[in-house]
């Protein structure tokens, strides 16, 4: 299952997130606990509503738990000010959205640069281009967002994404504004990434997407219902379902 | 040690905060570009305060220069005394006081602080020579001190004598631009012309002076006072005189010294009006100083109301922006922007975009300053660059007054709410 002798990267300890909504308080996670290794290949899973974008804003660092630990790479960020989490989201995560969210009127290259101007890193040109060859795309390097399709915009993300050289690439329904083919060609990007050992963590409803990954987490009412860890040998981009594939009921504590 | 750790991460630092800070300034560049019709009406009163700015700031400093050099060609001793109107009971206006040469004499002789004097009457008169006639020449009845009391000189032929004053002479000094109407050359030194029907020997031509305050310096002629007397008796009732003081310093002695004189020739009782007035030229710096603060004071409610204006159309267009690029600051905080990373660029954008509306403003002045250079009337105008230097701050400081709102719209914009954002 889970080598003990590889270090946790995410630590979550009974994690519960409660919002308020007017009067109402709506409680988004009911107490979540898991461990992901270095160069996991996670799917978070679960219909709407199950709290599994409440898990993704809270393991990116753009939202803090109501009670419970968030230990990232042995740090506890569970109760970091703004500006602290802003810079642990510059530092360690790289996000891939599902609209890609590129600077318009900005090359690729700028766009991949950005995160590195927050976090004041050295060398932004060439990490920056280093980045964009490892998704393919330094010949589009000089091109604006609107000159580019819908797969190379959201390479340009994956780069900017890597371009920190992040402990985790989170990445929300990555496939989700793409066709099937362009689909399938961004998650051969996080394969190729997995293989070099980049801790990935992907948040999709569709099984396709799920497929590809090692292990998949799957939410409901916020808790876990299921945490399916494939076979680690699994050929990358197998379609074959993991029939064999060790299991964990979690129940709801 | 501790300085020391400072200074080191300072150093460390800058280049970074640089960089990141001409990355700010770029993004608000491409911004502004990217909506170049809304930035312009946006910017529109800074324009305008930055424009006003400059022409009048440059136009009073040209008027300045003018006066100023103006004054200095007076010669900075120099008094006008000349005759008050005698008023009835009822303080009606009678008649000019008369001043006569005896008056004149009398401060020649006694007062201590003048150092010398000349008599001034002035008449519009006809110039004729050959077949040409010029009507309306400024005719300056003097004496031979007029030269360097008014610091004024023959530059071709010779001024009138002693001795021709002492005779009541038949010469006159001619300006350039009577000159020019006469359409003669300076072979006319020696030649006789006609003023107002009387013949009259041209002995010397007066160096050109241009004009001043649209009125034109050259356009003039200059007899012997005696002589004019004799053409004009009726104008000894406006008999003036200049005078000039020993020193600049002892101008208000002088005043002093000529006020007691004349005021006991005069007979005039203590407290009693004097009949003769007196001009310094403090006066017209002082009619300076006072169109400057008019000039300043409408300035200023131009430029407040305008800046104001312009301040608020910032404001109002920053917070469109905010809005409409709230994804956009959901990205940057997701990639590790913070607060005041968002607050420094949309601060930026603020003050590059009101800077950029005071650049224009300032090639708008500078552009009108030229146009009425080409009015041949009008005096040089000089932009000083503290004025450049004003305008841009006051543009800058507009920026950034009215961009801090939205600026802090933009930073307190929680990331996930931001990315949801339609």
């Amino acid at each position: 299952m889970i080598a003990p002798n590889k270090p946790a990267v995410i630590e979550l300890i009974d994690v519960r997130k409660i919002y308020r909504v007017g009067t109402e308080l709506v409680y988004a996670l009911r107490g979540i606990t898991l461990k992901i290794q270095e160069n996991e290949y996670v799917a978070i899973m679960g219909a709407s509503g199950s709290g599994k974008s409440t898990l993704l804003n809270i393991l990116g660092c753009l939202d803090i738990t109501t009670s419970g630990q968030y230990i990232l790479g042995g740090q506890d960020v569970s109760k970091l000010s703004q500006s602290k989490l802003a810079r642990i989201r510059g530092e360690r995560i790289g996000f891939v959205f599902q609209s890609f969210e590129l600077l318009p009127r900005t090359t690729a290259l700028k766009n991949v640069e950005l995160p590195l101007t927050y976090t004041r890193t050295r060398n932004r040109r060439q990490r920056a281009v280093e980045a964009l060859g490892r998704v393919n795309l330094l010949d589009r390097a000089h091109h604006r967002p609107n000159q580019l399709s819908g797969g190379q915009k959201q390479r340009v993300a994956i780069a900017r994404a890597l371009a920190q050289k992040p402990a985790i690439i989170l990445a929300d329904e990555p496939t989700g504004n793409l066709d099937s083919a362009t689909g399938e060609e961004i998650m051969a990007v996080f394969d190729s990434l997995h293989e070099e050992g980049q801790t990935l963590i992907v948040v999709t409803h569709e099984d396709h997407i799920a497929r590809h990954c090692k292990r998949v987490i799957r939410l409901s009412d916020g808790l876990v219902v299921q945490d399916i860890q494939t076979q680690v040998d699994a050929p990358v981009g197998s379609a074959v379902p993991p029939v064999h594939a060790s299991r964990r009921e979690v129940m709801p504590s | 040690m501790k300085a020391l750790r400072m200074a080191a991460r300072v150093l460390f630092f800058l280049p970074n905060q640089a960089a990141a800070m001409a990355s700010n300034v770029l993004t608000a560049l491409v911004q502004i570009w990217a909506n170049k019709v809304r930035s312009l009406l946006t910017v529109l009163g800074i324009i305008i305060a930055v424009t006003s700015i400059i022409t009048v700031i440059s136009f009073v400093q040209g008027f300045g220069n003018y006066v100023t050099s103006f004054l200095r060609g007076l010669g900075t001793n120099l008094i006008v005394v000349y005759p008050e109107w005698i008023r009835g009971p009822r303080g009606e206006y009678l008649r000019p006081a008369e001043m006569d040469i005896n008056d004149i004499r009398a401060i020649d002789a006694q007062a201590t602080a003048i150092r010398r004097t000349a008599p001034r009457i002035v008449t519009r008169a006809v110039i004729e020579y050959g077949r040409q006639q010029i009507n309306g020449v400024t005719l300056v009845c003097t004496n031979e001190q007029y030269q360097p009391i008014r610091n004024v000189y023959v530059d071709l032929g010779r001024f009138f004598s002693a001795v021709d004053v002492e005779n009541g002479a038949q010469v006159c000094v001619l300006g350039r631009d009577v000159l020019r109407q006469l359409e003669c050359d300076e072979s006319v030194v020696g030649d006789f012309v006609h003023i107002d029907g009387q013949r009259f020997q041209v002995v010397g031509l007066l160096e050109a002076r241009g004009s001043f305050m649209g009125e034109n310096q050259d356009d003039v002629a200059l007899i012997p006072w005696t002589t004019g007397l004799k053409m004009y008796p009726e104008r000894r009732n406006y008999l003036a005189f200049y005078v000039e003081a020993e020193s600049e310093d002892l101008v208000p002695e002088a005043e002093v010294q000529l006020v007691r004189i004349l005021r006991q020739r005069h007979a005039l009782k203590p407290g009693e009006r004097p009949d003769f007035g007196i001009f310094k030229q403090d006066q017209v710096l002082k009619q300076f100083h006072q169109m400057r603060l008019v000039a300043t004071t409408v300035l200023a409610g131009i430029v407040s109301i305008s800046l104001l204006v312009g301040g608020i159309g910032i404001m109002n267009v920053m917070l469109v922006s905010v809005t409409e690029r709230t994804r956009e600051i959901g990205l940057r905080k997701s990639v590790g922007a913070r607060r005041r990373d968002i607050l420094l660029q949309f601060l930026t954008e603020a003050v590059v975009l009101s800077t950029v509306g005071g650049a224009v403003g300032i090639a708008l002045g500078y552009a009108i300053g030229y146009v009425a250079t080409l009015h041949p009337k009008m005096v040089e105008v000089e932009v000083p660059l503290w004025s450049v230097m004003l305008a841009l701050g006051f543009s800058a400081g507009v920026g950034i007054f009215f961009g801090i709102v939205p600026a802090f719209k933009a930073a307190i914009v929680h990331p996930i709410d931001a990315l949801r954002h339609e």
